[in-house]
């Protein structure tokens, strides 16, 4: 069985961009795009800046774990509008029924998309030698906040442009003890 | 029967997602957040199917699975796995324990459907619509024939319908048809290659979407052992090649259980008409009678009392029109309507050589018999 090190960069760009194109495509009939990134980020270690840094808009962020073979966390940021959007499609309601049915729905919305794109990456991770086993969602909602993994993770984090809305996904990816 | 499905999911989004799948197909919908509450609904409910995510909180799906295969009042509900675990090693695990079918997440609605509609015999809430189609209603028609000219024959010989004719000429393209427009009915030639018109026909009734569309064979006269075959898959009827026309329409009008009345019956002005086609044959008759007292019944509710008998069109009398006109009449007695016939000469005269029509009187026309209904003492047939 290899070990977790030798997961690569471009086996986790591949994925989670297959993960996101998929789940978006399928869900929301949405085509998002891997936007590209400056030279030598893909491989950042933490400390790194906040995703949302340049984005103060207040975002709604999925995230779903994997332990196994390979462990580590995947946080999907949408700005809330886009989120509004996704939840109205994906339950077939209004604008004005999302209003009545309150944010509960919203973070359901949000954390089962996030629960099937860290799925379908995980499973990526599965067929290429790495069984692991998904953890149940959770959500965050705010503004211009940071995540601050510990230091025995490897962060990637990827950009997405959906029809002018933007997807951000940051794994991380937990070393070997 | 209303089917019942369960939903095992502690995502409610996907637990509506579920339901708005099934809203158009006649089933009810249970829902459960995770596998304790799954296990006790199921218990108490019986469901016809079960829909199982696997990572849950309380219970997971595969320990609730665990436990209703060892239950032997559980062990024989059918469970499709819904869930964004599929991992090869994962899903191999979960299957040996016992699963009819297996969706990944993400996953499209249709597809959902087709799964499960090849457990549970699904059936659109459509097959019993409030009201009933007429033969003047636009219906697609998908024609799966090699033979071009075929097609053309069918597309020229009924372009007097509604109806809107498809042609394709292999069994791939029939299938990409289906799947995006299912059609009202389809007729299919059992001369395409390699028998694939049965191959066609096994994939339109596994596909739930068309699994209750009528589906007629197109076959040559002499080939009995194909229409054997056909009759004995399901093919809902057999046309034979010549193609007659008129009853290749009345076969696909009564598949499709259209409402054909109004080809003999209509409220013109105060009157009921009554009309007769030009071609009376078996079948026409035996249509006509079924919707007589009905549509005569119909007429009286709504306020009309008199009848005009419309047979001019008719090129020769024969006792199945004289046996139908008989009821006509009689249920026009019943029902205390008047009534009035028009004919041709040609029917006049042979309606003169048989006893039981000779008193029968006639109008020229439509107009001449309405504006004399009332005023003429009513018809005495015998």
């Amino acid at each position: 069985m290899p070990a977790a090190e030798q997961i690569t960069a471009s086996l986790i760009r591949d994925n989670i961009a297959r993960a996101v194109g998929d789940v978006f495509k399928t869900m929301l009939g949405r085509e998002p795009k891997l936007t590209p990134v400056p030279e030598n980020s893909i491989d950042k270690v933490w400390p790194t800046q906040s995703p949302l840094a340049e984005n103060p808009r207040p975002h709604v962020v999925g995230t779903v774990g994997f332990i196994g073979d390979a462990n580590g966390l995947i946080y999907l940021y949408l700005d809330l509008g886009f989120a509004r959007h996704c939840t109205c499609h994906l339950l077939g309601m209004t604008e004005e029924e999302l209003n009545e049915a309150g944010d509960e729905v919203i973070n359901d919305a949000i954390g089962e998309l996030t629960n099937m794109t860290v799925g379908s990456f995980k499973n990526g991770l599965c067929d290429a030698g790495y069984p692991c086993k998904l953890t149940i969602p959770s959500i965050l909602h705010g503004s211009n906040f940071t995540i601050e993994p510990i230091s025995s993770v490897t962060r990637y984090i990827y950009h997405f442009d959906c029809g002018g809305h933007r997807i951000i996904a940051d794994v991380l990816m937990k070393q070997d003890d | 029967m209303r089917y019942k499905i369960l939903t095992v999911d502690d995502s409610k989004t996907v637990r509506i997602i579920v339901r708005k799948a099934f809203k158009t197909y006649d089933c009810e919908i249970l829902e459960a957040g995770n596998g304790v509450e799954g296990l006790a609904l199921a218990s108490k409910e019986n469901p016809d199917l079960i829909l199982l995510d696997v990572t849950m909180p309380v219970m997971d799906g595969v320990e609730m699975l665990t436990k209703l295969k060892s239950d032997p009042q559980l062990k024989g509900i059918p469970v499709m796995m819904l869930t964004a675990e599929g991992g090869r090693d994962n899903v191999l695990k979960i299957a040996k324990i016992g699963v009819r079918d297996y969706l990944v997440k993400p996953f499209k609605e249709d597809v959902l459907i087709e799964k499960a509609g090849r457990i549970i015999d699904l059936k659109p809430l459509s097959e019993a619509p409030a009201k009933a189609k007429s033969i003047f209603d636009p219906a697609d028609i998908l024609v799966v024939e090699d033979k071009p000219v075929i097609i053309q024959q069918i597309q020229e010989g009924l372009k007097h319908t509604p109806w809107k004719f498809h042609g394709v000429s292999t069994q791939g393209e029939a299938i990409d048809c289906c799947t995006r427009t299912p059609p009202d009915l389809m007729l299919v030639s059992l001369s395409l290659p390699e028998e694939s018109a049965f191959t066609l026909f096994r994939l339109i009734r596994t596909n739930v979407k068309t699994k209750y569309t009528p589906v007629f064979a197109l076959v040559v006269k002499t080939e009995t052992a194909q229409q054997q075959q056909a009759q004995t898959v399901g093919f809902s009827a057999i046309v034979t090649k010549p193609i007659d026309l008129g009853e290749l329409e009345s076969k696909m009008a009564k598949a499709m259980n259209l409402d054909t009345s109004q080809r003999y019956y209509a409220i013109e002005g105060d009157s009921m008409i009554m009309r007769l086609p030009e071609n009376c044959s078996p079948g026409v008759i035996a249509e006509a009678a079924t919707y007589l007292k009905p549509k005569f019944a119909e007429a009286v509710d709504a306020g009309h009392n008199k009848v005009v008998i419309d047979i001019h069109q008719i090129r020769s009398l024969h006792m199945g029109v004289i046996k139908l006109l008989f009821q006509a009449m009689q249920t026009c007695r019943e029902l205390a309507m008047q009534f009035a016939l028009v004919a041709n000469p040609q029917i006049v005269a042979e309606c003169k050589g048989f006893e039981d029509t000779r008193g029968w009187t006639f109008y020229d026309s439509l107009a001449d018999a309405k504006a004399n209904l009332g005023k003429a003492p009513q018809l005495a047939a015998v």
